[in-house]
């Protein structure tokens, strides 16, 4: 393998993690933006995407497409419905909330574990093959990942800018008593805004799950990362989510590949540690007043 | 009147715990139950679970004219030492068990061990660790066969058979991952191969592609899947093939066949050689598969029989020994057993020469290679060679 195309497989690598990333981390920040609410069950949500995903391609052969829509559906309403019942209770109180969101995610995990078993399922490809350029070979199953995680961000950024709940939400993040005054339902949107936030984490789920196979545990690692991307990125900003993820994945990738994992992890807390010390708001986020 | 509350709390406490039936025994498992290694975990706990079944089938354990109905008591230890420790403490103070299959990894079972001894409790080790068996530590037995006994007649195997003269790996960061790592390399380049790309990752990590980009770069033969977990070896698996590694994939170490073909699917594991500890055509195996897999819906892991054959030994020793409480009796009479019939066919103790403590069991083991999804013996071996 010569230096170019190492170097373009860990930029193709780069990317399929990143957008991963971006997609756990949008969901991630969007919760907090509006809510204040740092949502320990995000990586859980992942988990449920992925099985979703694994129930519905895997076993029923539902179009690979329509398993995304469900997916993102079925755990957005059952997002919205955690929402109300256990995160509403605590929404002046972050601290309880954390905690509270903490605890779903045991209950999540360990229901999973109960009703799915701990072992580990694999999931065809979306696609086989390879795609050569050159001297450049890309699984297409990751070029899918890209393409698709793309056009879901292109959606939800449309949503956001252009749609009159998308606006409510952005108020909202604003400043929640300003937008009650101006006669948005805050009470409506908090339960959307959670569940778009973990139809992300699900779709996140459902697309990498043919890539790293389903297993009730496989949501700690994108929650981990998710947390480093919105520390890079600014908690609370959606465009430091995408720039964050994106970033984190290339990093990691490139330097994987040229240095080792170990490294790798190192330098990737160091520039958290570094961004946290210098520039504690994130690339992208809002200084606090 | 809180004051009267809290005194009389404890007493509440200790009338509300389930009365202790004077004929029931305690069985304790002490295993990863949850995590990457909860395979490995659930086949010990099914282990304990049917054979305490078996026995209870038939009315119970007989020992000195008394009936005892055998009871599972399971912990989770999630890998962790800390969590070991704080179960093996309950399972010897609160429970009041004798017999512990566990503990699981080589961290736990350094951290439980001098408990366990202390309290003269029976363990059933899986720790791979060299340490876990030692003139010390009196009562602690392994049933699973160590890769630093398997290992080096495998890898000999692997290397004249399969001709590979580069060697690469990827291998979890942490204690059992590096000394994996160190031993194997040191196997490879006793066989005359030459382990050309070592790498180390932490344990949470799901994208192996770059570092197996690095790998690659080093153009390898053979790949060895050695010290990572069932789930971690799948995937290395998968993603090795899909980035186009058509050579041999070697796993020397802990069964992990049935995951790597469910995640890696049947097509990437065909070529994938694998040290597999049980005879698959015995009919006591796959009479113990069936028990095994209608109970818990999971593939059968191929640890499992040997903590059941150590139990069936166990029980067997309670009996010749008259004795359920008294574990010194019961260990001189479990170490007496000889050429004993067990699921594993007839087995016997060793490891006198190498730990200082004749407490390992004694089972032949084999190398096969996965075919259409369903592992194939291709030689049986002793701790000497593979043919």
């Amino acid at each position: 393998m010569d230096f170019s195309t190492l170097l373009a497989q860990a930029a193709l690598n780069g990317l399929v993690i990143g957008t991963m990333y971006m997609l756990m981390a949008i969901g991630f920040t969007l919760v907090f933006g509006i809510m204040r609410i740092v949502n320990f069950a995000h990586g859980e949500f992942y988990m449920l995407g992925a099985f979703s995903a694994f129930f519905t391609y895997a076993q029923w052969e539902v179009p690979f497409v329509f398993c995304l829509v469900i997916a993102a559906l079925t755990i957005g309403a059952l997002g919205a419905l955690v929402e109300r019942a256990i995160i509403r209770p605590f929404r002046n109180d972050e601290l309880s909330g954390m905690i509270a969101t903490l605890g779903v995610s045991v209950v999540i995990q360990n229901a999973a574990v109960v009703a799915w078993g701990p072992t580990p399922r694999a999931m065809p490809n979306v696609v086989d093959g390879v795609l050569s350029v050159g001297p450049f070979t890309f699984p297409l199953s990751r070029l899918v990942v890209i393409a698709t995680a793309a056009l879901i961000f292109a959606v939800f950024w449309f949503f956001m800018q252009r749609t009159r709940t998308g606006r409510a939400m952005r108020a909202v993040a604003q400043d929640a008593d300003t937008a009650l005054i101006q006669g948005i339902r805050v009470n409506t949107i908090y339960p959307i805004a959670f569940a778009i936030s973990v139809a992300l984490a699900a779709l996140a789920g459902a697309l990498m799950a043919p890539i790293f196979s389903v297993s009730p545990f496989v949501g700690l690692t994108p929650m981990l990362k998710a947390f480093v991307v919105v520390i890079l990125g600014g908690l609370g900003s959606v465009p430091g989510a995408v720039v964050g993820g994106l970033l984190l994945g290339l990093i990691e990738s490139f330097t994987a590949t040229a240095l080792g994992s170990l490294v790798a992890d190192i330098l990737q807390l160091l520039l958290v540690i570094l961004i946290l010390l210098v520039r504690p708001w994130g690339l992208l986020g809002q200084k606090e007043a | 009147m809180r004051r009267l509350l809290t005194a009389l709390l404890p007493l509440a406490c200790v009338l509300s715990a389930p009365a202790a039936s004077a004929d029931s025994l305690k069985i304790g498992v002490l295993a990863t139950l949850s995590g990457a290694g909860t395979a490995w975990g659930m086949s010990m706990q099914g282990a304990a679970e049917l054979a305490a079944e078996a026995v209870n089938a038939k009315g119970g354990l007989e020992v000195a004219g008394k009936k005892y109905k055998i009871e599972v008591v399971a912990y989770d230890d999630k890998y962790k030492a800390a969590d070991a420790l704080t179960a093996m403490n309950r399972l010897a103070f609160d429970d009041g068990v004798k017999y512990v299959v566990g503990p699981l990894g080589s961290a736990p079972a350094l951290a439980v061990l001098p408990v366990s001894t202390e309290n003269k409790m029976i363990t059933m080790t899986m720790a791979f660790t060299p340490k876990a068996l030692s003139a010390d530590f009196k009562y602690s037995f392994r049933p699973v066969i160590p890769s630093d006994v398997f290992s080096d007649p495998q890898i000999k195997w692997v290397v004249e058979k399969l001709g590979g003269k580069r060697i690469g790996g990827l291998f979890p960061n942490d204690e059992s991952g590096q000394q994996v790592g160190a031993a194997n390399e040191k196997a490879y380049e006793a066989a005359g191969a030459k382990f050309v790309a070592k790498e180390f990752f932490e344990r949470e990590r799901v994208d192996f592609v770059p570092l197996l980009t690095r790998v690659l770069a080093q153009k390898i033969d053979v790949f060895e899947l050695n010290g990572n977990s069932p789930q971690t070896a799948g995937l290395l698996v998968k993603q090795l093939r899909e980035m186009g590694f058509k050579g041999p994939i070697i796993r020397t170490g802990g069964d992990a066949t049935a995951d790597i073909v469910k995640v890696a699917g049947k097509a990437a594991a065909e070529n994938v050689y694998v040290h597999q500890p049980i005879d698959l055509a015995s009919p006591a195996i796959q009479n113990y598969t069936k028990r095994f897999e209608d109970k818990y819906k999971i593939p059968l892991n191929a640890f499992s029989p040997f903590f059941y054959a150590n139990l069936e030994m166990l029980f067997e020793a309670m009996r010749r020994a008259g004795t359920v409480t008294d574990t010194d009796k019961v260990r001189t009479a479990l170490l007496a057993l000889k050429d004993f019939d067990t699921v594993l066919g007839k087995v016997n103790w060793t490891g006198q020469a190498q730990w200082k403590s004749n407490q390992q069991l004694d089972a032949p083991f084999y190398v096969a290679v996965v075919k259409d999804g369903k592992p194939v013996v291709q030689a049986k071996c002793t701790p000497a060679k593979c043919q």
